[in-house]
Formats: C-alpha cells, sequence, structure tokens
C-alpha cells in the first residue's frame, strides 16, 4: 500500500481517537504536539490503527511509535508482509 | 561508592576519565569499553565485593538467554522463545524477590501465621532493582526480535556503566548501544569535560547543600512520630514538606550526578527527572518524575495489559473508548485496572514494604481519577484548545497537595506512621497559631530558618528553570528538545530570563560552576546516601 495512502488513514484514526475532525498530522508529529495524548490515547491509537489496517502491534513496537513517521513506516513494512 | 563522596570526585572519578582518555587514543577502540566495565565493576564492588558476583551472575544468564531468545525470533520458534523468556523474567524476578522481598514475606507469613521463622537479615544488593529492570527490557525486546547480537562486553557496560548503575536511569539497548560502538579515537573533549562537570556540580549542590540541610526539618518529625511525640500541626506540615523538597533535590541532584558523570566520556543518559513539581497534573508529574522509570512500566506493564484487555473487550463486543469517552465499564477495565496494577508494582518495587504499597496505590488512584475527570468533561464537551491559566494554577496545587501525602507514606518507616503523620497534619492535636505552640516538641534548632529553607527551596522548584533547560544550547541529555510552550503561566518572564542567562561554557559560567561545586565539596563532610539508593 502506498505510503501517502497509509498516511491519509492513519490521520482518519488520530482524528477520531482525538475528536478533531480537522486535526492533520505531519510525519513529525509526535506525543508532545497533541494535546490529550497520553499513555491512555496511545492505547486507543493502537487499537484503532489495528483495527483500521487489520495488523497487530508487538510490546516493543508499541512503545516505539514516537511519531507518526514511524507508525507510517511501521504500517507499511506489516502491510508488505 | 557514593557520588558525594571524596574517594568518588577526587580519586575514582579523575582517574576513570582519564584512563578512558588514554584508552582511547590508544588505537585499540574496544579498549576504551573495556576500562569503562572495569571501572564500574571497582565501582560498584568497593561497597560489597561478593554481590559484585551477583552482578556478574545476573549479566551473563541475562546475556546468553537474550541471545538465545534473539535467534528463536530468527527461527520463528515461538513457543520455545515464549519458554525461554519465562524463565528468563522468573530468574530475574527470582533474584530480586529473594534479596529484596523474602525478609519482608516471612514477616508477613509470621504475622499472619503466628508462626515465628527466624531468617537472617538478608542485604539489599546495590541497584539491583534497576539492573534487574533495564535486564527484563532487553529480554522482552529479544524475545521480539528487537535487539541485535551485541557483544558481551558492551552488554557488560550497558547493565553495569557505574554513572546509572545504582539508582538508574534506567537505560534502553536502543539509546545506549550505538553509543559504545561509536570509536572515540581522540578521547575526552574539552565540551564533554565542561558540560559533565557542571551538570555534575549542579547535581552535587542539589544534594550536598539543599537536600541533605532541608533533611534537618523532616528527619526529626518521622523520628518523633514513631516514638509517640504528639506533633503539632506545623511540626507535621513542616516534616511533610521538608521531605517533600528533601527527595526532589535528593533526586534531582542524583540524576543530575549521573547525566554529568556519564557525559565526561561523552555518553548521553536520558532525561530522567524534569522539574515534576511544575506539573499542573498528576498524568504531568509522572512524565515528570523518574521518567525512565514510567518509561519502563509503561512499555512493558501498562500497554501490554491495556491492550490485551482492550482486545479482549473488542472481542466480546463491549465498548471501547472513543474519542477520548467511554462507557464505566471501559473506564474501569482500559484505565483504572491497568494503571492501579501497573503503579500497585511500582509503589512496591520501591522496597518491601506496605507503605511502598500505598505510595503506589494512591499514585494508581490519583492517575486513575485524573484519567477519567478528562473523560468526563470530555463528555460534557469540555475541551479547550488551550487551558486556562486558572486550571493550570489550582491543578498545579491540586497535584502538589496530593504528592505531599503520598510522600509521607514513601518516608514514614510504617503505614501506622504516615498515619500519624497525615492525621496530625489535618489538626488531630489540635490545631494551634499562637507562637509558642506551632513548634512546642524542640524538634529542629531553629524552626525559622527551616521555614525560610523550605520557602526558597520550593520557590526554586516551582519557577527555576531545570539543569537541562540551562544546558539546553548543549544536548544536555539524550532526546531532550527544549519545549516552546511551559505549564506553568509564569514560565514565559523565566524563559526570557533564560534566554539571556543560558548557560555557555565561557568564563562567567566557569566562575559560577567552580563556586557551586566548591560549595558543595566543602559541604560533604558527612556521607550520606542517596534515598533512591534503597531501592
Amino acid at each position: 500500500m502506498e505510503r501517502e495512502a497509509i498516511f491519509q488513514q492513519l490521520n482518519t484514526v488520530f482524528q477520531d481517537v482525538f475528536d478533531d475532525d480537522d486535526l492533520m498530522v505531519k510525519d513529525q508529529t509526535s506525543a508532545k504536539d497533541v494535546s490529550g495524548w497520553d499513555s491512555m490515547a496511545h492505547i486507543s491509537l493502537v487499537l484503532g490503527t489495528e483495527q483500521e489496517f487489520g495488523v497487530k502491534f508487538k510490546t516493543a513496537e508499541v512503545a516505539q511509535l514516537s511519531n507518526v513517521g514511524e507508525f507510517v513506516d511501521l504500517i507499511q513494512t506489516k502491510l508488505s508482509k | 561508592m557514593l557520588f558525594n563522596s571524596y574517594e568518588f570526585i577526587l580519586l575514582f572519578l579523575p582517574i576513570a576519565v582519564l584512563g578512558f582518555h588514554l584508552t582511547s587514543r590508544s588505537g585499540n577502540h574496544r579498549l576504551p569499553i573495556f576500562w569503562l566495565v572495569a571501572a564500574s565493576l571497582l565501582f560498584y564492588g568497593w561497597w560489597n565485593p561478593p554481590y559484585l558476583f551477583l552482578l556478574l551472575l545476573s549479566i551473563g544468564v541475562n546475556y546468553i538467554l537474550g541471545q538465545f531468545l534473539g535467534k528463536a525470533d530468527l527461527n520463528e520458534n515461538e513457543s520455545q522463545g515464549k519458554v525461554l523468556l519465562i524463565l528468563g523474567i522468573a530468574f530475574n524476578l527470582g533474584l530480586i524477590g529473594y534479596y529484596k522481598y523474602f525478609n519482608f514475606f516471612i514477616d508477613n507469613v509470621n504475622i499472619i501465621s503466628g508462626i515465628s521463622f527466624n531468617v537472617a537479615q538478608i542485604i539489599l544488593p546495590l541497584g539491583i532493582s534497576f539492573y534487574t529492570f533495564q535486564q527484563i527490557s532487553y529480554l522482552i525486546d529479544s524475545s521480539e526480535g528487537e535487539t541485535r547480537h551485541y557483544r558481551f562486553l558492551d552488554y557488560c557496560l550497558f547493565v553495569s556503566f557505574f554513572p546509572q548503575l545504582i539508582a538508574g536511569p534506567i537505560v534502553s539497548h536502543q539509546e545506549m548501544m550505538p553509543q559504545f560502538s561509536k570509536p572515540t579515537h581522540r578521547g575526552v573533549n574539552q565540551e564533554n569535560l565542561a558540560i559533565g562537570l557542571t551538570i555534575f556540580s549542579m547535581g552535587l549542590f542539589k544534594k550536598v547543600i539543599l537536600a541533605d540541610q532541608i533533611a534537618l526539618y523532616a528527619t526529626p518529625v518521622f523520628s518523633a512520630a514513631d516514638q509517640g511525640v504528639a506533633l503539632t500541626i506545623a511540626e507535621a506540615w513542616m516534616g511533610a514538606l521538608a521531605y517533600t523538597m528533601q527527595i526532589y533535590f535528593d533526586f534531582s541532584g542524583y540524576s543530575d550526578m549521573a547525566i554529568g558523570a556519564a557525559r565526561l566520556f561523552g555518553i548521553q543518559l536520558p532525561l530522567n527527572f524534569n522539574s515534576p513539581y511544575k506539573a499542573v497534573d498528576i498524568i504531568d508529574f509522572w512524565g515528570r518524575w523518574h521518567m525512565t522509570l514510567t518509561r519502563f512500566l509503561t512499555r512493558y506493564l501498562y500497554n501490554p495489559i491495556a491492550l490485551n484487555l482492550s482486545r479482549r473487550r473488542l472481542q466480546k463486543g463491549k465498548s471501547l473508548i472513543k474519542r477520548g469517552v467511554g462507557s464505566i465499564g471501559a473506564y474501569w477495565e482500559l484505565v483504572a485496572v491497568p494503571t492501579l496494577i501497573t503503579m500497585f508494582l511500582a509503589g512496591f518495587w520501591h522496597g518491601a514494604g506496605w507503605h511502598y504499597v500505598i505510595f503506589g496505590l494512591l499514585h494508581g488512584f490519583y492517575l486513575s481519577m485524573n484519567h477519567g475527570w478528562r473523560m468526563l468533561l470530555k463528555s460534557f464537551n469540555y475541551s479547550p484548545a488551550e487551558t486556562p491559566w486558572w486550571q493550570k494554577r489550582l491543578g498545579h496545587i491540586v497535584t502538589f497537595g496530593c504528592v505531599i501525602v503520598a510522600m509521607v507514606f514513601f518516608r514514614a518507616p510504617s503505614v501506622n506512621n504516615a498515619l500519624t503523620v497525615l492525621s496530625a497534619m489535618l489538626g488531630s492535636n489540635g490545631i494551634s497559631f499562637s507562637d509558642g505552640a506551632l513548634f512546642s516538641n524542640q524538634l529542629f534548632s531553629n524552626s525559622k530558618i527551616g521555614v525560610l529553607w523550605l520557602m526558597g527551596l520550593m520557590a526554586i522548584a516551582f519557577i527555576f528553570p531545570s539543569t537541562q533547560e540551562w544546558l539546553s544550547k548543549y544536548n544536555p541529555a539524550l532526546g531532550y528538545k527544549p519545549t516552546a510552550t511551559e505549564t506553568v503561566g509564569f514560565q514565559r518572564w523565566t524563559t526570557a530570563f533564560q534566554h539571556h542567562l543560558r548557560w555557555h561554557p565561557n568564563q562567567f559560567w566557569g566562575m559560577v560552576t567552580a563556586a557551586v561545586a566548591v560549595t558543595s565539596f566543602l559541604g560533604l563532610s558527612g556521607v550520606s546516601e542517596f534515598i533512591y539508593f534503597q531501592f
């Protein structure tokens, strides 16, 4: 799946979790940049992503997703397997 | 060996740095690593040589297991991997369980059963809580293929590196290993020396001058409570506040000294302490206090539990938390339960005592309430883009109050003692503000000075920039990026103030640092351990 398409789809997950339909994340967006992105929101993000893309994340991967760019890269890797 | 001791500062550290410099220039770039490992093992063995073998055993077993786990993951041998991982974690928990918790376990068994098992007092191996957690993280990551084949020497250094061996920061292999494999042909460089010594001196000052001095107003209160002295409301508050400030500067000082010492060797440790008393809510607090512990617990405990419970709820067709709002059931299962379990363990990890458990559960309760409150506000559609100043101020005060209460449990030698102090704080021994009644028990040599110290320290904690903010232009800690927005309102003028007073390696700062270092050094007369060494 193309990176840009993954990015758009991931953005909808973010919009859903943070209840902000105008939210536009970028590659460098991280927890510091989005208000309310705490440990609880992180779990919702991971779950939402798993459901949206049909992938499953490992413990280490969940914690390492410090910014959106990494999220997208990881999803792309998993989808290509 | 203690950081705040003559032998460390005058003997060990200079020799370690010199040796590192010489070995770096030797042409063999494994030699400096070997030197650091040797120095670190000496540092650890200095206190209790037999326990050095325990450390080495732990390192050896974990390294071997880690390598096997890495291969099992590569060979897609899942069940073998799982068995090895469980064995590995069991080995680590077994060690810490025995050395740290066995006496506690026996004592409680005795109380419950009435039998009096007599077991010798087991001495707690220094740093076991830290090197255990660090290695468990390595094992779990290995089982998921997140570690490569690390050389044994590098792994040894990862676990035993003396600046972080005894009381953290809990470092991850991802952040440390690349730093070890970067060869430093030129040895110690001037900039790292300047930065490292500055940070180290600031830490020493916080420990020797600030923490150890305010301790004089905390210790007598808790000892008196133990002896059944009826504390006045002023004395109880003085003790609680003094300890709250003592542990702040003790841990902040330690974290600085660790980062500073590591920097002398050009190694950057992650941030562990970020002005936690400026936190506007308890969630913010735990992102600033013992940051690497929060990171470890979130990653290896909270996340797996919350994800597991969430997936199970999904399978059963139950609701999750959507857009920051959820049902009470979802809140309980997905927020409260994982948080309480994690913080219960966090509390217990600090020490074998029920008061530590209560400390943990209290914070678990605080965090759950914080998340719940956010969800409640969200469900009423209250989610402002920018939090109003009065909400931040109120949050700040409430958070600080909650922290004080939990700190009383953290400090008190027993639950009973904590409750005694807390009830005295609430006026159980009478509330009298007349001059003679305020400090009637003669616990302090000069209570007025104590109040002044307290106010000074609180001002520093609430307003002053942190060490990393002073040195923000020089990459003081791994991954630290100065944030543009600060959490407490008055930060606007302090950022302006900082902008002109930021640290640079120039003459002015050289003199300031020298003054700070000398003052602290002259205060080194006694031997006082860091609070976090007992964990």
